[in-house]
């Protein structure tokens, strides 16, 4: 009886493992590659209106996960999903279809 | 009295409903030259209010016309925008016969609808702020009801919601922005052509717009709302409208309007409002002085 109810708890206990394995895996993963974000400089930027035309081209990227502008620098701020990498050349692409020049790249931390 | 009546409306009707502010434009009175993002939709609506006269006389004219003009722009490419515009009017006339009898003539519906292309040709960007010329090209179709009539008969052509030709317009549009103001020239021609045997006149306008923005006065983080205090000007002259082939002596002229607005823009939002004031209107014959022309709207990036 005693051995029987050892065998469930150490049963209960391995898929319980097991499962907190696969639930943080992710996490853990992120934790190893942490999310990187780049600093963008767009000239021609001087409306509000014409903002959200940049975030948008820069949004469709695959990889990224949020875009933010500071209209005043022209400084455009790309968060990409952990792991992700964004390119300098789609970058450029982004913006001059936003209607706009890229001036300056760069990663941040 | 009838012709009269058409001869003098042509111009009125003519001057604010031709060339409508496209969506992207910061004016609001007509284009200007900044982006529309490549595979991104831009919509406007504007509503119109005019009040035309010719003050106190034996027929006592007063024309009042109330619009909405829905306006859907797209992106091409960075460079390249192409735009279509839905104009829903509501035209009404009264005036006073000579047998003392106050008459009522209206109409209402769809207009003539309008497309054009604009394409960048100079682009100088610099760290807030852009310098951009872009020519435009386009087609007024002949969307609108142009045989409308009522128990007096048909309307005047000036009257009708659509003029039934095909009409040419082009033209070139500058724009100067930088984060505290925008200022922006248009020269545009608008070639009309003739259908029903009446045929407008050909019209050439010159555009400016400035906008200073009011508020912030100081730029906080991020992307606030641009509170700007507008100006604008428009110089508008028509040729004579031909009737039968037979040019009308009681149509076509020049006018100027000065127009005091503002414009809250947003990154998502603009709302705006504008008062186009006729200062000076050198019109032909017996034609319809302005008095006034509200504008007003928002426009919607997505």
């Amino acid at each position: 009886m005693m051995s029987s109810n050892k065998r469930t708890f150490k049963t209960c206990g391995f898929v319980f493992a097991a499962i907190m394995i696969v639930a943080l895996s992710p996490m853990m993963a992120s934790a190893a590659k942490p999310a990187a974000i780049y600093s963008l400089k767009a000239e021609g930027l001087s409306y509000p209106f014409c903002a959200y035309g940049i975030e948008k081209q820069l949004g469709n990227i695959a990889g990224v996960e949020s875009v933010s502008t500071d209209i005043e620098s022209g400084t455009v701020t790309v968060s990409m999903e952990a792991g992700a990498s964004l390119d300098e050349s789609e970058a450029r692409h982004a913006v001059e279809k936003a209607g706009f020049t890229l001036r300056s790249f760069k990663k941040g931390d | 009295m009838r012709r009269s009546l058409t001869a003098s409306l042509a111009l009125v009707l003519l001057n604010g409903f031709t060339f409508f502010a496209p969506a992207r434009a910061a004016p609001q009175t007509f284009n200007n030259a900044l982006p529309v993002a490549a595979g991104e939709f831009v919509f406007r609506e504007q509503f119109i209010y005019r009040k035309a006269g010719d003050g106190p006389g034996p027929a006592d004219r007063e024309l009042k016309v109330r619009g909405a003009l829905s306006v859907l722009g797209y992106g091409v490419t960075g460079n390249l925008a192409v735009f279509g515009i839905l104009p829903y009017l509501d035209k009404e006339l009264k005036l006073t016969t000579p047998g003392r009898q106050r008459l009522t003539r209206d109409t209402s519906g769809i207009a003539d609808a309008r497309l054009f292309a604009r394409y960048t040709v100079y682009r100088r960007d610099a760290p807030g702020r852009t310098l951009r010329i872009a020519p435009f090209l386009g087609v007024e179709l002949p969307t609108g009801d142009d045989d409308d009539g009522d128990n007096l008969g048909p309307l005047p052509a000036p009257l009708q919601l659509g003029s039934g030709s095909w009409d040419l317009s082009g033209g070139i549009v500058a724009t100067r922005q930088t984060l505290d103001y925008e200022m922006d020239a248009q020269v545009s021609y608008k070639l009309n052509t003739g259908a029903n045997q009446f045929e407008f006149g050909d019209e050439v306008r010159l555009d400016a717009s400035f906008q200073y923005r009011l508020w912030p006065r100081e730029l906080s983080t991020g992307v606030p709302g641009f509170f700007y205090g507008v100006v604008e000007a428009n110089l508008v002259h028509q040729e004579k409208n031909k009737a039968s082939g037979v040019r009308d002596d009681n149509s076509g002229g020049t006018s100027f309007f000065l127009s005091p607005g503002i414009q809250y823009a947003m990154e998502r939002w603009v709302l705006e409002a504008i008062v186009q004031l006729p200062v000076t209107q050198n019109l032909k014959g017996t034609a319809l002085e302005d008095n006034y022309v509200v504008r007003t709207g928002f426009r919607v990036n997505f």
